[in-house]
Order: structure tokens, then C-alpha cells, then sequence
């Protein structure tokens, strides 16, 4: 009998940068595989091409024998491949039963939508996790109404409701607690004794060992390995995941000495996924967020920069307190943010590269009235020493290269001098020679005093980076690594919740 | 309350509209003799109808700006098609079919830019408006052709004593109704809460898309059917203020505009609030310069009301 996923020799590109290389991922029938790698090793984009929802450039996949496009969500469900989704697919405006049955509605007379049928085989399917669902949660509660373990709950029964043939668990038990993960695994062995394959993503090694038949392990884009349960160890997978690689060069930048004043200092602070968050940022120091992502780091950020304000604890800024309830208190109390989703959160499409480098200036020293003349020689300056190649300060932003691009967002902060630079993810979608170029820049940055704190789905970054690492995990810092004990094969097992 | 109202807001535009009703039955004595009715529902229709179609385009997260200009469309074509087959009865039939027909392409016109070609929906709805308003002013460039008398007597009569306008009524809410329980309303409800997570669920949010600007279309094309029985004939100009008003019933009637919260029947109430402001403020005697002025102070706090209430 053929397995139920075979796929090999799976590549894909996103523009310059290369997701996938050589993916190849073999799931037997009836069996629990789990995938792990390191961030940005690729699993996720080979899950989401296995669900249709990602398209792949090159490579074979057979489901149950059958070479298949999977060319949509659609084609992949159609193929028996259900995906359980880590940023939720549900519909906060429709209920539970809605949702779990959004496109295969049961229908009764006339092809109506039979209401009683629906919301009585949701509640069947909620009562698998009875005395673990928690209050209110019924087959007619709006999904907004529902707290974040209750959602995640409802979209593995959406999965379930589905009956594939082959599962993808990415991240499906991020968000519960114990019991309910016990409910979910016995749930994962009922789906194995009925033939059902999954895949199973997870950060914690040993959920991971508790249910999985076999593991395969994904590094910079290829499958590096692939294991029995029953014959390997935890060490043996971790070593897998970051593979031999050296440290990179440390970079031109000392530690900062001990002796450095603190500059930043965060107490318990919490909001979203942050459980009590605290640590110290001298002046000069670059402090990388490690850890698995969505694990807090993103929110620390937000929530430094004032886009996300927490809900507790609080921040010190060279021994002043600060609560920036906007991004304009968080500029002009001296932070700075350069975000990876340049799109998203810096770019100004259309304007001129000279608008889109001042901006940050002009907010800080609250201009009034904007004389090119002075602005113009001002950020030349600043923009000649980037290493950057542009047309002329009036040619579009969009006319640059991304990692050129990311240049100039981080030029926006040179010249209005932030005290602590945030950077979120920032190197994303760049290729190697823009990124070495933006680490130098970060590198100066920090000479000059400044403090710069990184969040990177890239594990590599950090290491090549930062003198320091917190690593995150479920919201809380895990483990703190400097000098000695920051390689690669710390950050991992401290990412995946072993002792360092 | 916020159990009570949840997912229900229609109840506060209906409680709104029996206010009025009450105040335009304490001001116009004769408000509840039958044929008073009867002639207050012959001017409300239309809108109720509109405003229905557009709640389907709105759930999905879209908006129909171009519904007004469906309305003269199709009112010029079907006096234009009754005109040209001779004016018996079998041609307003075929008149009738050419109208409707005409609202399916105007839908699908919309639904291709805005669902396959991802245009911007309410530009592109403005400018379909003014490509359909043109159609119309080339069909029938100035107002004019009555209809055959056996259609507007037909519009203002009835069947087995019951009159037209009701029946037309019943059978939108019956359509209300019908829809509502389709897989088609959840689902267009889910493209408009989060379409992301719609499309994941492999649902084809195109296609569902498409589907809401052809019920919106079909919608005012019944309006403008229902226009001309009461204006027995062809005006290239009519139904232009339908497109915003259909739009504040919408709102009224406790529809999100971001789309995925609401339903039809709420548009329904908040069209005949609407309709009925205009009422009141008409028996109460203003003077006739403030009456424009004060009706849009009224509508400003009506929506303003609703809004209020559904953010608690």
C-alpha cells in the first residue's frame, strides 16, 4: 500500500530569497510524523504547499499513490489534506457550528441548511473535550465570544469535521494547557487507530516524543534526517535542526563592558502572549529575542514601541519611567523600530526616498514648516554612508530593492538618534549582501551608545549579530546567553524548551 | 441587553420604526385607514427592495454604489422593449423579463471587476453607476413612453384582494427567509467576516462574490419594476439618491459596512424608518425649507444611535 504523503524534491522561492531547496517528507498511513527544524528552515511553507495554500515551483507529490497539483486549498482538501491552521482560520462573526462546518454544511430538505443536525454534531464533537472546553462554549457561541484555548479547540474540530485522510497539526497546541493537551493527544491516537495520518508541528520536544511514530527534521530549506521515535534521542534530533554549522564572524562591535550603564530596563511586563517579561539593556548592547516564533517577541516590541501597549509591568528608559501609549510617545521618548513587513509598518509607497528617510526626523523634532534645502544635504550625508545605490533622493522608494529598502527605513533613525532601536524581524526578504551591509549600520549604530534590541526569524542572525540572547518561550524568557554559552546548538534546545 | 441584542440590532430599528409609527398615526389621523398604507408602502418599496440586495453585497464585505443607476437602466429598457413589441399584455411580460435580465448582466458586470479582476469595490460600483446611467440616456434620452395601462393598474390593484405592493412584500421576505437558510448566507457571511480565513476553509470567495452583486443587481431591478408601475413610464433619471439610501438602510438596520454582521430583514426595517422620517417630519408641519435640513440631522442620529449601542 502506497503511503499517504509522499513528496519529494519540493523547491520555492519567495523573490530572492529561497524557502525550499530539497524538501522531502514521507508520512505512512495511520502514522503521527512529526517535522521540525529551526526558524525559517522551511516547514511551515512545505505544510502550506501541502494544503494548497502555498504554490511550489518544482517537486512531486503523491497523496495515497496519486501525483497531485494541489494547486488550491480546495484541490488539497478534495486530495483528503486537511490543514490545522497556526494563525486561526475562523470567522470571529460566525458561531462555533458555523465554523466548524463553514463549507460542508449538513444539509436537510431542499438542500437548507439543517440548523438541528449542525449544532447537535458540534456539540458531539465539542463533548471529546468535555471538562477540559471550558465555560460557555457551545455549538452557538459566536467565535468571538470564545477565549484563545476554546479557539484553538474549535479549529482542530474543524479539521476533525472535515474527516481527511491526512491531517497537518501546525502549532495545534500552542495555546492549551495541559489537560486539554492530553485530550488532544489521546484524540491524535483515535485518528491513528481509524487510519488517519498527521503531521505534527510542535516547539516542545517532548510532546513531540509523547506521540510521534516517526520524525523528520528540516534545515535552511532540505530534509536533513528523518527517524523512528523509538530509535533516537532529543540530543540526536537537536543536533540535526543546526546541523555543523560555525559561528559566524563576530563582527567588528566589543561587548559592551559590564561597566556600561543600564539603558533599558523592563519589569514584568505583560499583554497578549507576554506572562511577566523582564530583563536589562545596557547602552551599546545589542540583545537579540530569541526562541520559536510567536513565542512574545513580536509583542515586546509592539509594546515597547507604544503600537500595542501592555498591560502591565513597567519600562524604564535610562532610570525614567516610560508607558508609550502610541508610537509618537515611544519616538519622542527616544525608541526606534525598523520592521521587517516593510509594506505593512514603514514604507510610504509612491514617496520619494528623501520623504521616506526624513520622516522619522520630522515627527521627532516636531517640524512645522519643511525646507528641502537643509533637509536635502542633511540626509545625503546620512545616505551616502548606507553603501546604497539610488537613482536620485526624488526617485520612489519602490524603485529600490528591498534590503535597500530596509537601508533607508533604517536611515530614518540615524539621523533622529533613538536611544533604543527596535528591530522586528527586520532582515526578512533580503538577501545576503543587504544584510550584511544592515548589520554593519546596526553594528555603528550601537558603538554610538545606542541600544538595540532584535527579534529575528532567523536564528543565524542573532548568532552573527548580538552580544546577548533571550530566548522566549510561551511568552516568558527561558534562558539568557552571552559569550560562552550563545551557539547555535544552545539557542535551539533553549527554543525548544530543553535545559540549556 | 447584550445577550438579548446580540446578533439582533434589528430590534433597535424596529422599536425606532414603531416609534414613528405612533408619531405619524398621532399626526395623520387617517395613517392606519388601508389605503393610506397601501400608498406609504407604494413609496417605501423600492428602497426596502434596494436595500435588501445591498445587504448581501455588504455582508460580503463589498459595497453596490451602482444599484440607482440599475434602476434606470433597467426602467428604460423595459418601457423601451414594451414600447417596440407593442404595448399587449405578452410584451410587458417580455419587458418584465428584458428588465431583470438586464439587472443579472449589470450584477455580473460588478461582480467580474470587483471579485475576478479585484478592483477597488467602490470606485469601481461608481464608475459601472455612471457607465450604466449612460446606457440608460442612450436607450431613452428623454423621459417619456408610458406603459400600457394593463401594467400600472396591475401595480396599483391587487390579486384575490390582497394589493400588489403587499404581495411584492411578502415575497421579498419569503426570499429573505429562503436565502437565510442557504449554506450561500453563512458562507457569504464568513467571506465578509474574515476572507482570508474563508478562502483557507476552500470556500470560493469569488464566485460568492459574484453571487451577492447579481442578488443586489436582481434586487433593483425589481425596484425599478415596481418604480415604473407607479410612474407608468420611462425615466432616464430615476432612482439616482437609491444608491446612498439603500446604504444608510443598510446601516440602520444594524449591518457592520466591514462586512459579516447583519441580514436583510434589519435593512428592510431600517428602510421603512427611513422612509417614515420623511413622513413625520411632512405632518408635522414644518416649514417646507427645513424639511431637507432636519431629515438629515434625523438619519445623522439614528445611525449615530445605532452605532452607539452596538460598540457596547
Amino acid at each position: 500500500m502506497p503511503p499517504a504523503l509522499e513528496a519529494s524534491g519540493v523547491t520555492k522561492r519567495f523573490g530572492a530569497v529561497v524557502a525550499l531547496n530539497d524538501a522531502r517528507l514521507t508520512v505512512g498511513r495511520g502514522e503521527v510524523h512529526a517535522l521540525l527544524g529551526a526558524n525559517g528552515c522551511g516547514k511551515s511553507t512545505l505544510c502550506k504547499i501541502i494544503a494548497g495554500t502555498v504554490a511550489r515551483d518544482d517537486g512531486e507529490i503523491r497523496v495515497a499513490g496519486e501525483a497531485r497539483a494541489l494547486a488550491s486549498p480546495r484541490a488539497a482538501e478534495a486530495a483528503g489534506i486537511a490543514l490545522y491552521y497556526q494563525e486561526l482560520s475562523l470567522v470571529p462573526q460566525l458561531t462555533v457550528a458555523e465554523n466548524v462546518f463553514l463549507g460542508h454544511e449538513p444539509r436537510g430538505f431542499g438542500g437548507f441548511v439543517d440548523e438541528t443536525t449542525l449544532n447537535d454534531r458540534t456539540d458531539l464533537l465539542i463533548g471529546r473535550f468535555a471538562g477540559v472546553a471550558g465555560e460557555g462554549f457551545t455549538a452557538r457561541t459566536r467565535v468571538s465570544d470564545l477565549s484563545p484555548d476554546q479557539r484553538q479547540i474549535t479549529e482542530i474540530l474543524k479539521v476533525l469535521a472535515r474527516k481527511p485522510r491526512l491531517i497537518i497539526f501546525d502549532e495545534a497546541t500552542a495555546a492549551l494547557d495541559r489537560r486539554q493537551v492530553d485530550v488532544f493527544f489521546s484524540i491524535m491516537k483515535d485518528l491513528r487507530a481509524e487510519g488517519i495520518s498527521s503531521i505534527f508541528i510542535s516547539h516542545r520536544l517532548d510532546e513531540v516524543f509523547r506521540v510521534a511514530d516517526r520524525i523528520t527534521v528540516m534545515r535552511n530549506g532540505a530534509t536533513v534526517a528523518d527517524f523512528a521515535t523509538a530509535e533516537t534521542t532529543p540530543e540526536a534530533i537537536v543536533r540535526e535542526m543546526v546541523g555543523d554549522v560555525r559561528l559566524g564572524p563576530k563582527g567588528g562591535t566589543a561587548a559592551p563592558a559590564e561597566a556600561a550603564e543600564i539603558r533599558l530596563s523592563v519589569e514584568g511586563v505583560t499583554g497578549g502572549r507576554l506572562q511577566g517579561v523582564s530583563f536589562a539593556a545596557r547602552r551599546g548592547e545589542i540583545l537579540g529575542l530569541g526562541g520559536l516564533q510567536g513565542q512574545g517577541q513580536k509583542r515586546l516590541l509592539a509594546g515597547l514601541f507604544g503600537a500595542d501597549p501592555f498591560t502591565g509591568g513597567r519600562v524604564l528608559l535610562d532610570g525614567e519611567p516610560v508607558a508609550p501609549r502610541r508610537p509618537a510617545d515611544a519616538i519622542a521618548a527616544g525608541f526606534g523600530l525598523v520592521s521587517g513587513d516593510r509594506a505593512r509598518d514603514a514604507a510610504f509607497p509612491g514617496r520619494s526616498i528623501l520623504e521616506n528617510a526624513a520622516m522619522a526626523s520630522l515627527v521627532r523634532d516636531k517640524a512645522r514648516l519643511i525646507l528641502l534645502g537643509p533637509l536635502r544635504s542633511r540626509f545625503s550625508r546620512t545616505l551616502s554612508g548606507l553603501k546604497t545605490r539610488y537613482a536620485g533622493l526624488n526617485a520612489p522608494i519602490g524603485s529600490l530593492s528591498g534590503g535597500n529598502q530596509q537601508k533607508i527605513f533604517i536611515a530614518r533613525w540615524l539621523a533622529a538618534r533613538p536611544s533604543v532601536l527596535l528591530l522586528d524581524d527586520p532582515t526578512k526578504g533580503i538577501d545576503l549582501g543587504a544584510k550584511a551591509d544592515f548589520f554593519a549600520i546596526v553594528r555603528a549604530l550601537a558603538g554610538t551608545g545606542a541600544t538595540i534590541l532584535i527579534y529575528s526569524s532567523e536564528d543565524a542572525d542573532l548568532l552573527s549579530l548580538c552580544h546577548r540572547v533571550l530566548v522566549f518561550n510561551g511568552g516568558r524568557i527561558t534562558a539568557d546567553l552571552t559569550g560562552s554559552t550563545l551557539d547555535a546548538m544552545a539557542l535551539t534546545r533553549a527554543a525548544y524548551g530543553e535545559a540549556a | 441587553m447584550a445577550t438579548l441584542l446580540d446578533g439582533r440590532l434589528w430590534l433597535i430599528t424596529l422599536t425606532a420604526l414603531l416609534v414613528l409609527v405612533g408619531v405619524n398615526a398621532a399626526l395623520q389621523p387617517n395613517f392606519l385607514e388601508p389605503s393610506v398604507l397601501q400608498s406609504n408602502l407604494t413609496t417605501f418599496l423600492p428602497l426596502v427592495l434596494v436595500a435588501i440586495g445591498q445587504t448581501y453585497v455588504v455582508l460580503a464585505g463589498d459595497i453596490d454604489l451602482s444599484v440607482g443607476a440599475v434602476v434606470a437602466l433597467v426602467n428604460v429598457t423595459t418601457v423601451s422593449v414594451i414600447a417596440a413589441l407593442g404595448g399587449d399584455s405578452q410584451s410587458v411580460l417580455a419587458g418584465l423579463a428584458a428588465g431583470i435580465g438586464v439587472g443579472i448582466a449589470c450584477g455580473l458586470v460588478n461582480g467580474f471587476f470587483v471579485a475576478v479582476l479585484r478592483f477597488q469595490p467602490i470606485v469601481t460600483t461608481f464608475a459601472t453607476s455612471i457607465v450604466f446611467a449612460g446606457l440608460a440616456l442612450r436607450i431613452l434620452p428623454d423621459a417619456g413612453l408610458p406603459v400600457p395601462e394593463a401594467y400600472w393598474r396591475g401595480y396599483a390593484g391587487g390579486l384575490f384582494g390582497v394589493p400588489t405592493v403587499v404581495l411584492v412584500l411578502a415575497a421579498a421576505l419569503v426570499t429573505i427567509a429562503v436565502v437565510g437558510r442557504r449554506p450561500f448566507f453563512t458562507r457569504l457571511r464568513a467571506v465578509g467576516g474574515q476572507r482570508t480565513a474563508a478562502f483557507q476553509t476552500g470556500l470560493s470567495v469569488g464566485r460568492l462574490r459574484i453571487a451577492a452583486y447579481v442578488l443586489s443587481a436582481v434586487f433593483a431591478a425589481l425596484a425599478s419594476l415596481c418604480l415604473t408601475g407607479e410612474t407608468a413610464s420611462g425615466d432616464p433619471l430615476m432612482g439616482q439618491t437609491l444608491a446612498l439610501s439603500s446604504i444608510s438602510a443598510v446601516v440602520l438596520g444594524g449591518t457592520a459596512l466591514a462586512g459579516g454582521v447583519g441580514g436583510p430583514f434589519g435593512s428592510l426595517l431600517g428602510a421603512l424608518v427611513l422612509g417614515m422620517i420623511g413622513n413625520v417630519i411632512f405632518f408635522a408641519g414644518l416649514p417646507f425649507e427645513y424639511q431637507t435640513l432636519v431629515q438629515g440631522l434625523i438619519v445623522l442620529a439614528a445611525l449615530a444611535g445605532g452605532v452607539l449601542v452596538a460598540r457596547r
